[in-house]
């Protein structure tokens, strides 16, 4: 992890209740007979990490793709910075798009570029800064990722985890407004899971950012999320915090949770109230 | 135990069982028909970010060198052995009429209005066309293109024009250099096979051989290079799934590319043979 001392924030208290960054209204969306979104309503909080949680193909990185417009909805609307990216072009996206960034699966990182060139990558592209300043700049995200040192690496000798780091590094590399992660800690030992959640933590803290965060590892969840929205059967089912879904607030969430091995509403669940993270 | 009630549509279809192939003509017309209105969106938009801010000149540079540079061996073995091969041909079929001193004209001829682009885009085609496909393909179904589109950078400039761009520049080249190989691998039949001397060949070729003969063949090559790059990046684009999707979209790739430049090569003759 980075040598820089973590930010730290009470896990469980309330926090206060930013503006809303990202709104989806009755969202709607198919995939030849399969309906995948069925008149989603959700908002995204600035300053939050929201965890969107369900079990596998219902939807959660589809959702999550509408919010920088990879995906288009078939009907309904999604706001972004208060404004509808729905009818926006490729083109007029790209000003809502440079204010956000995205972690994607697989990290996604260019197999032609060293992880130097990938970091340096929306820099060059976006800002004006000079070769030494870009240089400067990807040590220190590299150094907050906790892989100083690694910038002459190509993407086939990096680990899956480090790749996932990597990419994390070119994602905050223009220090963006809204973070979305697709399934961060997927296929991670539980061990290099932890420390990704750690970072996102970290980083929502240290860059101030709002954080979206698509998973189906709920201790993943439980280290990183403000609030936690279970998408299920086309609609999210429950929206509120950890502590609330840990007490069996929603059946179907609590089934779920059962599922993963983290039994609702029994004592046996660990309380997550009063947790310091980041450090 | 009551048999199961048999939906409307396969009603309809065991009655009407030959209309099948309307459906079947349906599905197919329509992917064609989404195809060529992509390619053409493509193509389009290549165009926009041609002549728009931001340009990417160092990648297309790069591109030229992996498109161009890379390719003058198989072009230029391609041309040398066609070159050597038509003037064996030409000399055993004009012998009997002891047409032998026409050997140059017809191969340079052959060459350069002809067979020095056709076959330079078919050889490059297969090389560029399908490394374009898999390298592109390969971004897609890893998320590289999406990552790129989530960094607000388009990747119709940032993929589709410099490579467009580099195979257009250098397929002109890449026939310019087959036409000249062609013509010295007829020379060298011509001294060793025919007993002719180098002077009698070349003034053949100089005496026959037109500016617009080489314009002609040249001008295709453009469009060559255009279809071919369009193609191979348009089926890249569009791949989807995973390692299988992008060898078939690189096969596609070959065999489209390869159609339609003989396709087109008959209608460019047309229209250059008119002007």
């Amino acid at each position: 992890m980075s040598t820089v001392a973590s930010p730290t924030r009470e896990r469980g208290a309330p926090r206060p209740r930013g503006e809303t960054v990202v709104e989806f209204v009755d969202v709607w969306k198919r995939y030849g007979a399969r309906e995948i979104l069925a008149g989603v309503n959700l908002s995204v909080y600035r300053g939050e990490v929201l965890c969107i949680l369900g079990p596998s193909g219902t939807g959660k990185s589809v959702a999550l793709r509408h919010i920088n417009g990879l995906t288009k909805p078939d009907a309904g609307d999604v706001r972004v910075f208060g404004e509808s990216i729905v009818p926006l072009s490729e083109d007029q996206l790209s000003p809502v798009r440079r204010r956000l960034a995205m972690l994607f699966q697989g990290g996604a990182l260019f197999d032609s570029m060293n992880v130097e060139q990938n970091i340096a990558f929306p820099l060059k592209e976006h800002t004006d800064k000079t070769s030494k300043e870009i240089a400067e700049l990807v040590a220190e995200k590299l150094q907050m990722v906790g892989l100083p040192g690694t910038q002459k690496k190509m993407p086939s000798e990096l680990s899956g985890g480090m790749k996932k780091r990597i990419a994390l590094a070119r994602s905050i590399a223009l220090e963006p407004e809204i973070i979305l992660y697709d399934e961060p800690t997927t296929g991670l030992d539980p061990l290099t899971s932890e420390k990704i959640a750690q970072m996102i933590v970290d980083i929502n803290l240290r860059i101030r950012t709002t954080s979206v965060v698509v998973t189906h590892d709920i201790v993943a969840a439980r280290t990183v999320a403000d609030r936690l929205a279970f998408l299920h059967q086309g609609r999210f089912q429950f929206v509120g915090t950890f502590d609330e879904a840990a007490r069996g607030a929603h059946p179907v969430l609590s089934e779920y949770f059962r599922s993963m091995g983290f039994p609702c509403g029994t004592g046996a669940f660990p309380a997550v109230e009063g947790r310091t993270v980041g450090q | 135990m009551p048999a199961p009630q048999q939906s409307a549509t396969a009603l309809f279809y065991r009655n009407f069982r030959w209309l099948r192939f309307v459906d079947r003509f349906g599905h197919k017309g329509q992917a064609v028909v989404e195809y060529v209105g992509g390619l053409t969106q493509l193509a389009g938009q290549t165009l926009v970010g041609a002549v728009s801010r931001p340009f990417y000149g160092a990648e297309a540079l790069r591109q030229m060198d992996e498109i161009g540079v890379k390719s003058v061996s198989i072009t230029g073995i391609t041309a040398l052995f066609t070159g050597m091969v038509l003037a064996l041909q030409t000399a055993y079929s004009l012998a009997a009429f002891g047409g032998k001193q026409f050997v140059g004209r017809v191969v340079s001829l052959s060459l350069v209005r002809e067979l020095g682009p056709v076959l330079t885009a078919l050889m490059v085609g297969g090389r560029v066309g399908s490394g374009i496909t898999a390298e592109l393909g390969s971004m897609q179904v890893t998320e590289q293109v999406d990552a790129l589109r989530a960094m607000a950078i388009s990747p119709v400039r940032r993929l589709v024009v410099p490579r467009v761009l580099a195979t257009l520049i250098m397929m002109p080249v890449l026939a310019a250099l087959a036409d000249v190989l062609g013509i010295l691998g007829g020379l060298g039949i011509a001294i060793v096979e025919l007993q002719m001397t180098t002077q009698d060949y070349l003034t053949s070729i100089w005496n026959q051989l037109q500016i617009s003969d080489i314009m002609s063949g040249l001008a295709k090559t453009f469009f060559f290079g255009f279809e071919i790059a369009l193609i191979g990046c348009w089926n890249g684009l569009r791949t989807e799934g995973g390692a299988a999707a992008v060898g078939i979209a690189t096969t596609r790739t070959v065999v489209f590319a390869s159609i339609c430049v003989l396709i087109s090569d008959f209608f460019l003759t047309k229209l250059f043979l008119s002007l």
